[in-house]
């Protein structure tokens, strides 16, 4: 009987695991409006005026709403209105401070949420206004919440100075400090450069200045990241961490097209579509950012992103965005493979079967895939550091040669090729693509090989075959890095290599981050390898990294090279406040000259995002910025669910041949046995 | 003074001092006549230990070629004199392939790289044999400075006993209830990356097991009815150590440190994994080959090459090192008599 019953149960199982799916979603969603992404890394925080990375802001960014946002389609990046009724223009005061109207909607709600019964009994959501987003902006200058653009928003007269007033009175009074988060706030007196009006009257709309002590036109793109998303008072009270509420770090109550319903954030992240969103509560208003646009830039007609279906129909087109963990890139390719992500990079070990030479592969194709490729706003390059006696400022003529040949001796292409698989174009100059500046037919002289020319500027520079003629040995050189990882190495190896075809000797310095840190503080490092991604598509926020007070050494700032020339310093300064004319284009140019010569830097590669898209997924335009991008998102739920059948067959022989094999394994043992035991 | 002079003096020392050792053992008929049968036992074991010696030689003896009006960067040792100078490809290429790997093109020397080149294009058999000489280093450099230091710490608490003992024990105690891999990785923070580095640290970590031993044997060895005669005889506390003890500890040495190297071997090549290692051993290319292995199609001639080789040299060693316990224990030889 026992036997029996052991045996049953083993052919249900076997059964069972024959009639199983290896479709991770339930069966009731196969239908469904539903967007399935993945997500390598979990957020760190939802607070939007602390997050800075892109896995913080691809969350962020759909819950929380900024008063501007990006233009989905056009290129290069274009403001638009997000909160606020239209992009500010700077108004010049005659003390040289610059003011900035924000003009906020009426009738835009947060999210419902408990925490406003803390405005009043029985309240579960409420209207935003302009105090929110000054809340927001205290925030910011706040020690206690920490955020790391404190510096930028300190140009907003009065900010910085109320961070310190409220610091004081925190210290000097423990019953301050146990005050309601917005009375604290209130008490520590106005931001001189913060004024608003809150009105009654629904037709007028709520209206913020912004005072900044000095023009500054790139603050505008600040108001387009989520640091300046206003947040209720009452969520930053409530959500405090204590008698088993969650932390403001872990609960996002904010104003965007979705809000969360469910944040595991080490499994699952759920978005759905917030039903009290401006976007859905008033489509008439056919706001900017609620609306799917109509035009783009060109080819966008032929790829799709213009379809008559979704232009100017109202945000968002999916009810929920599914998100999963998923650490390890190949799983989430296979599952791409399978119909159950709907969006994927392509991991670099499968980059050769899946899009060489850049095309996506015909097999995939025939599935209905796309594949989409993107500059990211970003520069890869070898720094010298121009406060070194040998490779710096301080030799003069000899050095700047000296870099130049080096220069001359690095191949991009083949840099590409070898470690990145193609994905990235040569860089020329600090400026990426898609951003004002930038011109496709520049080369720069000194960013292709030219081996020949290399060694007779060494010889010039008085290192003639490499030799420094001070040892009567090859000139030694330390690349300094903090990546001690074989992969960085091998990629160090081939810039090294590159160098010793010169006869140069570079020997690479790989210490742990920290200590490499501590030398570019020291000023003591000498070659390094480095990036920048930008916050904002502005050539400002590229070419800052060049300016000489920005200077690591000596100041602190991200100028890692402590470049400092008095005429780039000059130009940069004419430079930075222009908007972008003829006159500002002069100037990126004088600049790019320069640096052209002075050679700071050896630019080496833009990097390339590759992403393969479902062919029910319609509307996926890549971005090189972390933007709320999904409210613009179209899902083909019908096609997804049929093709995932197709794609899923159940592949039965395997597990028929492994019990054959058993069978034909066992059954001889099992004879021996008992024989052997008779 | 410059790596390759360091490296061409260290290995005057070992040759000297292997000859050294030859000259002194050929006088002995006891060594003599275990070492003949270590021989007879593991030909191939023997020949095979021989060979990675050999070539971990043949790439510690290096020079620059200085033309006139130039410096070589690099100074070539006699194992890579053995392979062309320009002996490299763009990129990877598999095993006597005559195109690139990725993308077809041909290759600078088709058909003539038996293992395949790795992603900077570097012959994998070139790489592989120069791994001999780092596993060789750290094996070999460690043990010199944790068995001495394993004898002298392990001697002192056996041998005198009282408070030596109790802080030996302690430091013992304490290391050993330490994760080895979390102190050695530690350590290489610390001190920093190197060949020397790395050595000194796994000495640190490698040292207490047989320090234990030494201890224990030397406890016995003190009772020894031998020695009681020397002590009442009045032989110095040093002289009944150097001449009655010690040379009772050879056998442990010798075992020790064939039985020691293997493991070193192996903790590099973990140290290697996780990023601390040392430049061009076999476990850093095994860790280099991590995302090869994940590549679609795959490459497996870099891992393949690397773990041959460390297998080879490690199984080698083990079954010389068990035939050198089996030849020189005391236990043993009873057993066989």
């Amino acid at each position: 009987m026992r036997c029996a019953l052991r045996a049953a149960a083993l052919a249900a199982c076997v059964i069972a695991s024959l009639a199983c799916s290896n479709d991770p979603y339930p069966s009731a969603d196969a239908n469904a409006h539903v967007l399935y992404m993945p997500y390598p890394e979990a957020p760190k925080t939802l607070d939007p005026q602390v997050a800075y990375s892109v896995y913080d802001h691809e969350v962020l960014s759909n819950v929380y709403e900024t008063p501007l946002e990006y233009h989905y389609l056009k290129r290069p990046y274009e403001l638009i209105p997000g909160l606020v009724t239209a992009v500010p223009e700077p108004r010049a005061l005659g003390d040289g401070r610059v003011v900035y109207t924000f003009k906020l909607r009426r009738g835009v709600r947060f999210a419902s949420d408990p925490c406003f019964a803390l405005g009043g009994a029985g309240r579960t959501q409420r209207e935003l206004v302009a105090s929110d987003l000054v809340f927001a902006l205290q925030r910011i200058a706040d020690p206690k919440v920490g955020s790391p653009v404190l510096v930028t928003f300190s140009k907003i007269v009065g900010l910085a100075e109320f961070g310190k007033r409220l610091a004081t009175l925190r210290e000097d009074d423990p019953a301050f400090a146990a005050l309601r988060i917005d009375e604290q706030y209130r008490r520590a007196g106005p931001i001189e450069g913060l004024n608003w009006k809150v009105t009654d009257d629904l037709k007028v709309t709520d209206v913020l200045d912004v005072t900044l002590d000095a023009p500054y036109p790139q603050i505008l793109y600040w108001f387009a990241m989520p640091f300046t998303a206003p947040v209720p008072w009452e969520a930053v009270a409530w959500y405090d961490g204590e008698e088993g509420r969650d932390g403001f770090a872990e609960h996002a109550v904010g104003t965007g097209p979705f809000r969360i319903a469910r944040y595991q954030k080490r499994s699952r992240i759920v978005l759905e579509r917030n039903p009290d969103w401006y976007g859905a509560v008033h489509p008439e208003w056919r706001a900017p950012a609620a609306t799917y646009p109509s035009e783009g830039e060109a080819g966008d007609a032929g790829r799709g992103l213009l379809a008559p279906a979704a232009v100017g129909r109202a945000l968002p087109f999916v009810d929920r965005v599914e998100m999963r963990f998923e650490k390890e890139a190949i799983p989430v390719f296979t599952k791409f493979l399978q119909g159950y992500y709907d969006r994927s990079r392509i991991p670099k070990e499968s980059f050769d079967k899946a899009a060489s030479g850049g095309v996506l592969s015909p097999a995939m194709a025939a599935l209905g895939m796309r594949l989409e490729r993107t500059v990211t706003l970003g520069t890869y390059y070898i720094g010298f550091n121009m406060v070194d006696p040998v490779v710096g400022n301080a030799a003069g003529e000899r050095s700047r040669k000296l870099r130049q040949a080096m220069s001359l001796a690095i191949d991009a292409d083949e840099f590409l090729r070898v470690f990145l698989n193609g994905r990235g174009i040569p860089a020329n100059s600090p400026l990426p693509p898609g951003l004002f500046g930038y011109e496709e037919d520049y080369r720069n002289p000194f960013r292709s090989v030219d081996l020949e020319r290399a060694r007779s500027l060494l010889a010039a520079a008085g290192y003639a075959n490499g030799v420094d003629p001070g040892t009567g040995r090859a000139l030694r050189l330390s690349f300094d890095t903090g990546d001690t990882s074989v992969q960085a190495r091998l990629r160090y190896q081939f810039l090294v290599e590159s160098w010793r075809r010169l006869g140069l000797d570079v020997e690479i310095a790989a210490t742990s981050y920290n200590q490499f840190q501590d030398k570019v503080r020291r000023g003591a490092h000498q070659l390094y390898f480095w990036g920048w991604v930008a916050d904002y598509p502005d050539p400002e926020n590229f070419l800052f990294l060049l300016w000489g007070p920005m200077g690591q050494t000596r100041g602190g700032g991200p100028n890692s090279s402590n470049f400092a020339d008095p005429r780039y310093d000059a130009l940069f300064d004419a430079m930075k406040n222009r908007g972008n004319d003829a006159e500002r284009l002069a100037t990126i140019r004088a600049m790019r000259a320069l640096l052209e010569i002075e050679r700071p830097w050896i630019e080496l590669f833009h990097p390339e995002d590759y992403a393969l898209t479902q062919g029910w997924l319609h509307n996926a335009k890549a971005t090189g910025l972390t933007v709320p991008i999904w409210k613009y998102y179209d899902v083909d739920a019908a096609m997804r669910a049929e093709r995932r059948v197709a794609w899923n067959q159940p592949v039965r022989w395997p597990a028929f041949a492994i019990a054959g094999l058993g069978v034909v394994l066992l059954v001889p043992g099992v004879a021996t046995y008992l024989r052997e035991r008779h | 003074m410059e790596g390759h002079v360091l490296g061409n003096a260290f290995a005057a020392a070992i040759v000297l001092l292997a000859a050294l050792a030859a000259w002194r053992l050929r006088a002995s008929a006891f060594w003599r006549e275990r070492l003949g049968e270590i021989a007879r036992r593991r030909p191939i074991a023997t020949v095979v230990v021989a060979l990675y010696l050999g070539v971990a030689l043949l790439d510690s003896v290096a020079w620059r070629d200085a033309q006139p009006g130039e410096a070589s960067v690099e100074a070539r040792s006699l194992l890579d004199r053995a392979f062309p100078a320009d002996f490299r490809e763009r990129s990877y290429s598999a095993p006597l392939a005559a195109v690139e790997f990725y993308g077809g093109a041909a290759l600078a020397h088709p058909g003539r790289h038996l293992l395949g080149t790795d992603i900077l294009g570097r012959d994998v058999l070139h790489l592989a044999l120069g791994g001999a000489r780092v596993a060789l280093l750290i094996g070999g450099l460690t043990s010199l400075i944790a068995i001495p230091l394993a004898i002298a710490l392990g001697l002192a608490a056996g041998y005198l006993g009282g408070r030596t003992d109790d802080l030996v024990f302690f430091l013992l105690s304490t290391l050993a209830s330490m994760p080895s891999i979390l102190l050695l990785v530690a350590l290489i923070m610390v001190i920093g990356r190197g060949p020397v580095q790395v050595c000194l640290a796994l000495a640190v970590t490698s040292w207490v097991n047989f320090c234990r031993v030494v201890r224990g044997e030397t406890l016995k060895l003190r009772e020894l009815d031998y020695v009681s005669a020397a002590r009442a005889l009045g032989v110095s506390e040093l002289r009944i150590v150097w001449r009655h003890v010690l040379p009772n500890l050879s056998h442990l040495v010798v075992i020790t440190f064939v039985l020691t190297f293997s493991q070193l071997v192996l903790s590099e090549a973990i140290l290697s994994w996780l990023g601390v290692g040392i430049d061009g051993s076999w476990g850093q290319m095994i860790d280099q080959a991590r995302d090869e292995l994940a590549r679609d199609p795959i490459i497996a001639w870099n891992l393949g090459a690397a773990s041959a080789a460390l297998f080879g040299l490690i199984l080698a060693v083990n079954l010389v090192g068990d035939a050198l316990r089996d030849v020189l224990d005391p236990h043993t030889l009873r057993e066989r008599t």
